[in-house]
């Protein structure tokens, strides 16, 4: 059972790992994107037409990171260029993708697409129980493996990212370095979207292999939460992924194994979770929150 | 400023009063605007035309949907019900410089509230009694909702954007509880749907198109919360605290207590308004219950920039907007939400381009 719920955390933590990831981008660089939501949203119906049309998952996944990022644009465009509010511009972002994608995926509910399958990886895939949890899985959850490293060092190791932090801690300074603070921000962001589209197109093209209204269901917004759960740390980020993407499993294989557990409990139980994580850690978040997030430049 | 320091909106209201604007400037500013609303207008005409639907045909009937109808007017008065009171729950909070992005789930706990005022008092009792006691019930319940995000802010310094937002899904699944639980109506043939009110527990029409009440009762809470923020000690504390918290709390103003008022009215506010949804137009406690209405009237009171007298005409906007989202679906054959895409257009066009509040220093 245990192994089951943990199979589960990976297969469906993968989508809310690729937006949080993105998200701990913009919000290192000072942009906190509340429409992280409606960007996954945009990424995995872009990446369910291109796919249902074209036969191409690969092709899918692209449309999925391109959309993202298109939607992100429209943050930076506001945000940035405009000096609007960022939370209230992430919700009209989000309320852009509802209706978007309620426009244009109509046509395409239900449909059969291909996708991705899991696929096991030789060798690692039996060693006993790490095997099945790690290593059975679609592609794009194995990318995700290497992207969380990669953001990482990109953000930690990396020259750009070092520009990326400054951003988000103290914009003038980049100012006097002779960089322009609103195009890396405007960078990050959109970086940020094309993950966030990458995990929405994970969750049609891998995990319901299909597109349906409104199935991101909440996990952009678990996403942004994550990020401040996790320290705006990658590797944090990651573990909370996981442990969301538990939380939302056990309810299903609890149910199986006959266990009484009241359902609803379950549901809320992610976003109970954070918020005791956040008082609890209320120290560690003061201390790592980037000091101009929030902040127009 | 939240715990995190995003900025609850331009701020004025201390310092405001500036010189009139000269009839050339405010002609030029209208123009100006029109403009800004015609071009997404056209946005959301070109989206449409997309999907091979003629955007002048789509407006026509969107616009006799909604306005010239003989249900239109009447549907738009009780969309803005629910809407101007979650709107003022943004903006309450907003003057003592916090978010409140939990209207959604303030709406759906006062509804349930409400709901299960409604059930516990049966068919005791006259009209008045019982609406009066399911609206006190929904205040409460929406206050407490809110005061929670308030409480982890000052005790827990958890900022209240976040547990707001998160608390708005614990509130939904609270309500999912009961319909798919205790509440569960036997005779619903199955479906997660509470026991009907009963005739005393229904919202009276107004009288005003097809309308009930409820629009009455917004617009009154509505003038209630400007006159209170601007002609009443608390509201100018409030409004202090919103400016410069540090110089509130040096004059001598409980700054906390003060910032857990501003959130518990707000609370209440969205309550009634989830509510006012119950009894005028559901009539049944069922899942989605006020979906997307809190978010709705978040921006709603950014693009009025918190000021309750505005906070009215842009819930009224957005709920033509959205009422004429319901007539899509049969007019044209699109998809409800699609809607929501004119509401985000005309969103970004006003985050962009009025005239921002100069940075402090």
């Amino acid at each position: 059972m245990l192994e089951t719920i943990l199979v589960g955390a990976v297969a469906g933590g993968t989508s809310i790992l690729y937006a949080a990831l993105g998200e701990t981008i913009s919000e290192r660089a000072g942009a906190i994107n509340v429409g992280t939501e409606g960007t996954m949203l945009v990424g995995a119906l872009a990446a369910a037409m291109v796919d249902i049309e074209t036969g191409d998952p690969w092709l899918g996944a692209l449309a999925g990171i391109v959309a993202g990022a298109a939607l992100a644009a429209v943050f930076s465009v506001v945000t940035i260029l405009r000096r609007g509010n960022q939370l209230a511009t992430g919700l009209a972002t989000l309320f852009l993708a509802l209706g978007l994608t309620s426009l244009y995926g109509a046509t395409y509910v239900g449909k059969d697409l291909g996708g991705f399958d899991d696929h096991k990886i030789p060798l690692l895939g039996s060693i006993p129980a790490v095997g099945k949890i790690l290593f059975d899985h679609d592609v794009l959850c194995y990318l995700s493996y290497l992207a969380v490293p990669a953001v990482w060092w990109l953000l930690f190791r990396s020259r750009w990212g070092l520009l990326i932090r400054t951003a988000g801690e103290r914009p003038e300074t980049l100012l006097a370095y002779g960089v322009s603070p609103a195009r890396v921000r405007a960078t990050a962001v959109a970086i940020g979207g094309a993950l966030a589209g990458l995990g929405g197109a994970q969750l049609s093209l891998a995990l319901a292999q299909s597109w349906s209204e409104d199935m991101t269901a909440g996990r952009g917004f678990i996403a942004v939460a994550l990020v401040i759960f996790g320290g705006w740390r990658p590797l944090r980020v990651m573990g909370g992924a996981y442990l969301f993407g538990a939380a939302i499993t056990l309810g299903s294989v609890l149910q199986v194994h006959g266990v009484q557990v009241n359902q609803f409990f379950l549901d809320a139980l992610p976003y109970l979770l954070t918020i005791v994580v956040l008082v609890v850690l209320v120290r560690r978040q003061r201390q790592y929150a980037p000091e101009a997030l929030g902040q127009p430049l | 400023m939240s715990a995190l320091g995003f900025a609850a909106g331009p701020l004025d209201g201390l310092r405001e009063r500036a010189t009139w604007p000269t009839a050339r400037r405010l002609a030029l500013r209208a123009l100006f605007w029109i403009g800004m609303y015609a071009a997404a207008l056209a946005i959301f005409g070109a989206f449409v035309a997309l999907r091979h639907v003629d955007p002048f045909d789509l407006y026509k009937s969107m616009w006799t949907s909604t306005l010239t109808g003989s249900y239109g007017p009447g549907q738009v008065l009780d969309r803005a019900a629910p809407f101007i009171l979650a709107g003022l729950a943004v903006a309450v909070p907003a003057r003592a410089g916090l978010v409140n992005i939990g209207g959604e789930g303030q709406i759906v706990i006062g509804a349930t509230a409400a709901g299960g005022v409604a059930l516990a008092m049966g068919s005791s009792g006259g009209t008045v009694e019982n609406l009066v006691v399911m609206g006190l019930a929904a205040a409460i319940a929406g206050a407490l909702w809110a005061g929670l995000a308030g409480v982890l802010r000052l005790k827990g310094k958890v900022d209240e954007a976040i547990s707001t937002l998160l608390l708005n899904y614990v509130g939904a699944d609270v309500l999912s509880y009961f319909v798919y639980g205790p509440w569960k109506d036997p005779s619903g043939n199955g479906q997660p749907v509470a026991k009907p009110l009963t005739e005393h527990q229904t919202l009276p029409t107004s009288g005003l198109y097809t309308s009930h009440i409820g629009i009455y009762v917004a617009l009154v809470l509505a003038a209630v919360v400007g006159l209170v923020l601007w002609r009443t000690k608390w509201g100018f504390s409030l409004r202090c605290v919103g400016g410069n918290r540090e110089a509130a709390r040096r004059a001598g103003l409980g700054v906390g207590l003060l910032m857990l008022s501003a959130m518990l009215v707000g609370g209440a506010l969205a309550g009634v308004g989830g509510m006012l949804q119950f009894t005028a137009l559901e009539g049944q406690l069922r899942p989605g219950l006020g979906a997307t209405f809190g978010y709705t009237a978040f921006l709603a009171s950014w693009l009025a920039r918190h000021q309750p007298a505005k906070v009215v005409l842009a819930a009224l906007l957005l709920a033509i907007i959205a009422v004429a989202g319901d007539s899509l679906q049969l007019g044209a054959n699109l998809p409800g939400a699609t809607v929501n895409v004119l509401t985000a257009v005309v969103l970004l066009v006003v985050l962009s381009y009025r005239r921002t509040a100069r940075k402090a220093a």
